[in-house]
């Protein structure tokens, strides 16, 4: 029986070593298991499926070699200082369901036993998923919820890659603004009692909420009068009474938070009804799915929405046109924003795990407190990522920013996004006012 | 003024709908004393059926509405051989949870073969329609067709209780079972065609309503919470009573409306800020409360 032991001890221990001479080789490979939690099945299955998809797809740019792509992870197979050790994605679906989310965390970490967190989309699911992990020290990082209250809770174990609603919210009033004082590409200065009236409509979680309350904020900021603004459940199957309520309100400029199939019952129940502002702007999500753009066609020109990536981008950006060419060939679609974050999250686990060069939590803790990513290696149009360490906003990255598109037509026919703000990277000429449905 | 016109055409229009809705509901409760829990279910799989012919057929939604009818009827037949026949046998209580049971089982049924996911029309003859009536008061084409349809399925009912033979069997049931059965009128016959009845007019409502409503397995509890209300307001087993109460219901949803026009009206700041849509279906409910407390028996109630 010793002999037996002291045989495998000696077998481990060569293998070990072998594993620690050849870092790269065959033999030192294991897995780093990060488990990701998003919504793939129920109201917003679709963005599930993006998610999903841009998550995979950097797993497997990071697991294999791309040497034509100028990001670090493309360059090795594998995570370098682990040994070569590849990702292993565990997914999971939350349902936008916050209580299940929480109980799915929880399963990861205790039965699967993952190295980290990736998720969850909904910031409602991420606020209690992100509680468990702090509960078992686990990190997560969180590449697309927008509340921004998720990075005020003091958390040590939670980083957030996407920029949050408030910038976004901002930037929407800072190009109302612009309008007024004819910064805004093709578009005359617009004499502001033309746009002063808002209303607002936002569904009711933890999300939509916040913008919602944003909304109110800001419009006081910046001098312009919310007519009318209330909260409705994503899950409704029938929006009329709040689309006359909107109408009622003889708003100029109507503002929304909205996930996917809300946000095209939004908009169908606004073409009904004859709606007329001469501002439509949606706060990303469902305003930016390709549901949306598929199941509304034509209809949908003039509308605005907040956004981290368009199409556009691949234009200004060389990476971001090589990603996308891949993101193509696998879903057939371009990158949105749901696909292109969930990606750069996936991203950032890797250069953080490289950085840590190992699985230990509080390793990987201090690596991603001292990660910074450059923006040349992003797909998204930010500066870069670097996580905020100290002061009240705990783990949010400080150097993302927020685009603005809207919904044109063009020559070819075909319906597209073009970057109205910032108004120094405009795509093209604004239309305004929005012609009507 | 066009904010008030809209809300009230509006009311109107959704209240005979749901009016629709809760007329199998108080059909089979006046037939049989038996709350079915399960009614917002049929409506679900009417909506299912409407959507997936139109979608496999490739036919227009409005044709659908004879194969609703026929899945419902069948349901209703089936659920009452099948299940309901065996829980009349037993206690009160024994029934409200065998369709409370059976309203679990269709949902789950329909989670499993078509998932969580909604599901909406896109197309169609009446879809994303309306009409302009002036005054800036937009009514849509879909609900419009499903409120006719509605005012003459409710004819078609009234005149089937109060005019046939069948009808006199049915509400001889409903009054004295025991009595109807000794003058020879085959009540369990009886009762199995007011489950066909109310499944075939639920699902009905269903393939119209999907027209403008998107569905998924979950949808059928807010329907069923509504036609509880209706059939309370307008008394249970009435079928007069029903309508009219789908249509007070149907008003009481387009609070936010009127309160909305109100506010406007008189420049009320203080209005806008209280999220009167958000609160849309808690006044249906109050209403219940109130009539439950203030008059049991509903508006048009015949049965203690």
């Amino acid at each position: 029986m010793r002999s037996i032991f002291r045989f495998s001890m000696l077998v481990f221990g060569l293998l070990a070593m072998a594993g620690l001479l050849a870092p790269t080789g065959a033999l030192g490979v294991k897995e780093v298991k990060i488990g990701v939690i998003y919504p793939l099945t129920g109201g917003a299955a679709a963005a599930g499926r993006e998610l999903r998809a841009g998550v995979e797809l950097a797993t497997k740019i990071a697991n294999g070699v791309m040497a034509d792509l100028p990001m670090t992870m493309a360059q090795n197979s594998g995570i370098k200082n682990l040994g070569g050790a590849k990702i292993k994605l565990i997914f999971k679906d939350h349902e936008g369901n916050p209580t299940l989310g929480a109980d799915l965390a929880k399963k990861l970490i205790l039965d699967d036993k993952v190295d980290g967190i990736l998720g969850c989309y909904f910031s409602s699911v991420t606020k209690t998923v992100s509680a468990v992990c702090e509960q078992y020290n686990v990190p997560m990082i969180n590449a697309s919820s927008t509340s921004p209250a998720l990075t005020k809770r003091g958390l040590k174990w939670f980083w957030r890659t996407t920029p949050h609603d408030k910038w976004f919210t901002k930037d929407l009033f800072e190009l109302l603004k612009g309008l007024t004082e004819g910064k805004v590409q093709g578009v005359k200065a617009v004499p502001k009692k033309e746009i002063k009236n808002l209303a607002s409509a936002c569904e009711k979680t933890e999300w939509g909420s916040h913008v919602s309350g944003l909304i109110k904020e800001f419009a006081k900021e910046y001098g312009f009068k919310l007519r009318k603004s209330f909260l409705y459940a994503a899950k409704s199957a029938d929006l009329s009474s709040e689309v006359r309520s909107l109408k009622a309100s003889r708003a100029d400029v109507m503002l929304f938070a909205s996930y996917t199939s809300d946000a095209i019952l939004m908009v169908k129940t606004l073409k009904a009804q004859k709606a007329h502002p001469k501002v439509i702007w949606g706060q990303d999500a469902g305003f930016e799915k390709p549901e949306f753009r598929s199941t509304l066609g034509d209809s949908i020109s003039g509308i605005l929405t907040r956004t981290v990536f368009l199409p556009k981008v691949v234009e200004i950006k060389k990476l971001a046109g090589q990603v996308n060419a891949l993101y193509k060939k696998k879903t057939g679609n371009d990158l949105g924003g749901a696909s292109a974050r969930a990606f750069t999250g996936l991203q950032t686990w890797v250069a953080v795990l490289e950085k840590a060069g190992s699985t230990k939590p509080a390793d990987i803790q201090a690596a991603a407190n001292a990660i910074y990513i450059p923006g040349k290696e992003l797909v998204v149009p930010w500066k870069g990522i670097k996580f905020s360490t100290s002061g009240d906003e705990l783990g949010q990255n400080i150097l993302g920013s927020g685009l603005i598109g809207q919904y044109q037509k063009g020559k070819d026919g075909k319906i597209s996004l073009e970057i109205v703000y910032p108004f120094d990277v405009s795509s093209a000429d604004m239309i305004f006012p929005f012609a009507g449905f | 003024m066009d904010i008030l016109v809209g809300s009230l055409f509006a009311g109107l229009l959704i209240g005979m709908v749901l009016a629709l809705v809760a007329l199998g509901l108080t059909i089979i409760f006046g037939v049989m004393d038996i709350v079915n829990f399960a009614h917002g279910e049929f409506l679900m799989i009417g909506m299912y059926t409407g959507l997936l012919t139109a979608q496999g057929l490739g036919i227009d939604p409005l044709l659908t509405l004879p194969v609703a009818a026929i899945v419902g009827f069948l349901l209703g037949i089936i659920c009452y051989f099948g299940f309901i026949k065996f829980l009349l046998r037993g206690p009160m209580v024994a029934q409200l949870l065998g369709t409370f049971g059976l309203m679990l089982f269709l949902r789950n049924l329909a989670l499993l073969i078509f998932g969580s996911e909604d599901r909406a029309l896109h197309h169609g003859l009446l879809v994303g329609k309306s009409f302009d009536l002036g005054m800036g008061v937009i009514v849509s084409a879909t609900k419009l067709a499903c409120a006719t349809l509605s005012v003459v399925a409710f004819v078609a009912v009234w005149l089937l209780i109060n005019r046939t033979k069948i009808g006199k069997a049915l509400t001889a049931t409903a009054l004295n079972a025991q009595g109807a059965r000794y003058m020879g009128i085959p009540t369990e016959k009886m009762n199995a065609l007011a489950w066909g009845i109310g499944g075939g007019s639920v699902t009905i409502a269903g393939a119209l309503i999907v027209n403008f409503w998107s569905v998924n397995p979950f949808i059928g509890l807010l329907f069923t919470m509504i036609a509880f209300a209706i059939v309370a307001l307008g008394g249970f087993g009435s079928v007069p009573g029903a309508f009219f109460a789908g249509l007070v219901v149907g008003m009481i949803t387009e609070i936010p409306g009127f309160w909305d026009f109100f506010t406007y009206t008189f420049g009320a700041d203080w209005m806008v800020d209280i999220p009167m849509t958000s609160f849309k279906y808690m006044w249906v409910y109050v209403a219940f409360f109130v009539i439950m407390v203030t008059r049991p028996r509903g508006l048009f109630g015949w049965k203690q």
